[in-house]
Formats: C-alpha cells, structure tokens, sequence
C-alpha cells in the first residue's frame, strides 16, 4: 500500500448508488486510446481515436479496416469516418 | 493530427490533396479535394472512380471480383454516401 | 416493474445498472448488454455486450467490454435483458 492510500475512507458503502456513465463521458474516457469501430454494414476499424463530433464523425489514426467476416481488407493512415454509418464504438480491441 | 480538435479538420487539412473516398454500393473514389461543407459533399478533380462487383460463375461456382475503372475531370460527391475519406499515406 | 404513466425515457433511465436487449433497424443485429447511460438521442453506453450478427441464416457472438452504441439505428429496447436460448 502506498502513503496515498492513507486518507481513504476506510470502507465503501455496502450498496454504492448505480454510477451512469454517458456517452459523453465514455467518449472522453477512450480519447486518444485504440478503438473499435463497427459499421451498421458490418465492416470495422480499429485504430486510434484522435477525435469525434456530436454527429459521431470519428478522426482516427493508424487504421486497419476489416470485412463482414474478419479478413483484413486495407490499412489507412488518417481516416475520417461518417458518423451515420457508425453502429458503435468500442474501447474494448481484443474483440473481433 | 495532434493539431485537429474536430473531426472534420481532417478534410479541411486535405484541400488541394489526392484523398481516398469510400462510398455506399461498393464504389471509391480517388482525386484531388477541391471543397467540401459540412455535410461532406465535396468536389474531386482528376478523379478515378472504381466500382467493385461479385459475380458467381455459373459453370464453376467461383466468386468473382471485378474492378471497373473510370476517370472523371471534375465531380460533386452527395455527402450523405460517403463512408471514409483518408488522406494520401504521407509514407508511399 | 410498473409502467403506468411513466415517459419512455424514464423507462430507459430505470434500466441503467440493469441488463437490456437492444434490437436495431436492421433485423438481424442485436445486442445485449448492462446499461450505464445515455443520452437524450437514445445514444447508449453498454458494458459486458454481446452482439449478434444474423448473415445469410448464420449466428454470430460477439463479446465486447463495453461500447458506445449510435441510438440512430436503435428500432426497440428490452428491459431486462434478451431471453434465455
């Protein structure tokens, strides 16, 4: 245990109240960090978040983009994506 | 593109570069970025167009992809089918 | 869970914490997952997701930590999570 552990409070309530995390606040906490984006069409990206609008317009860098069934299908350097044909983003990469 | 805050400073950061457009039905585009707004219609100059199709041939069952190229001096892109657009790889 | 009077987003705000089914537009994408928020467009942040994909008759599972799902494409949410295979 480290000196900064010492102020902590000594134990946490038994039944914390359900923390919400937004949209907006996972956005921020995956800024700058390896992305998973999938396409209604099936086809993904990973690559890094560099940065994203109200739209879900998403800059990203270092991008490879995968086929319906996995296969890697090219690999980008910069790459601006259309948030309309977003499904979802995921901050979790080792899934397929 | 640690200087971009939006992400469509990307395209802004474009004009006047060869670009890369992915487009709905299987069709990219390659050409110079004239201007765009923020619905990412855009005017391409000296643009070559490729449509990607799979055929199956009847004799042996194979799936074939075929590329059809074209050129086109000047195009005006509908936002609303475009998927990607990428800058040029600034190392080839 | 009573319903009576209650707005549709308040039906969405109890969820949070709690197991949801998500169906999409499209009908053969659904994902299920516990909800931890979202926004007044319908935008959702899951974790512990699955997502299951139908293409040409075949199922596939997909698991995920979490993601931030586009609320555009969202058709019906399920309470509670999808039902048992």
């Amino acid at each position: 245990m480290s000196e900064l552990t010492k102020e902590e409070p000594p134990a946490a309530p038994a039944a914390p109240p359900p923390t919400s995390v937004t949209p907006s606040t996972y956005l921020k906490s995956i800024l700058g960090r390896p992305i998973l984006v999938r396409l209604h069409t099936g086809v993904t990206y990973r690559g890094i978040l560099a940065c994203l609008d109200g739209y879900m317009n998403i800059a990203m860098e270092q991008t490879e983009e995968y086929g319906v069934g996995g296969e890697l299908e090219s690999r980008y350097g910069d790459v601006f994506l259309r948030g309309n044909n977003v499904a979802f983003i995921s901050g979790d990469t080792k899934a397929k | 593109m640690s200087s971009i805050e939006s992400p469509l400073d990307l395209i802004r950061l474009s004009i006047s570069e060869r670009v890369y457009v992915k487009l709905r039905s299987n069709r990219e585009l390659r050409g110079v970025l004239h201007a765009y707004d923020q619905h990412l219609n855009m005017v391409l100059g000296q643009v070559e167009e490729t449509v990607t199709s799979k055929e199956v041939d009847e004799e042996t069952d194979e799936e074939i992809v075929k590329k059809s190229k074209r050129e086109v001096d000047m195009l005006f892109v509908r936002g609303d089918v475009v998927i990607l657009v990428s800058p040029p790889l600034k190392s080839t | 869970m009573s319903t009576g009077r209650l707005l549709p987003l308040e039906l969405v705000d109890k969820c949070i914490g709690s197991s949801i089914w998500v169906l999409m537009k499209d009908t053969n994408t659904e994902l299920t997952g516990t909800l931890k928020g979202f926004d007044d467009f319908v935008n959702m942040v899951l974790e512990d997701v699955t997502e299951i994909r139908i293409t040409d008759g075949e199922r596939k599972e997909v698991k995920l930590d979490s993601v931030l799902l586009n609320g555009n494409n969202v058709a019906i949410l399920v309470p509670g999570g999808a039902p048992e295979e």
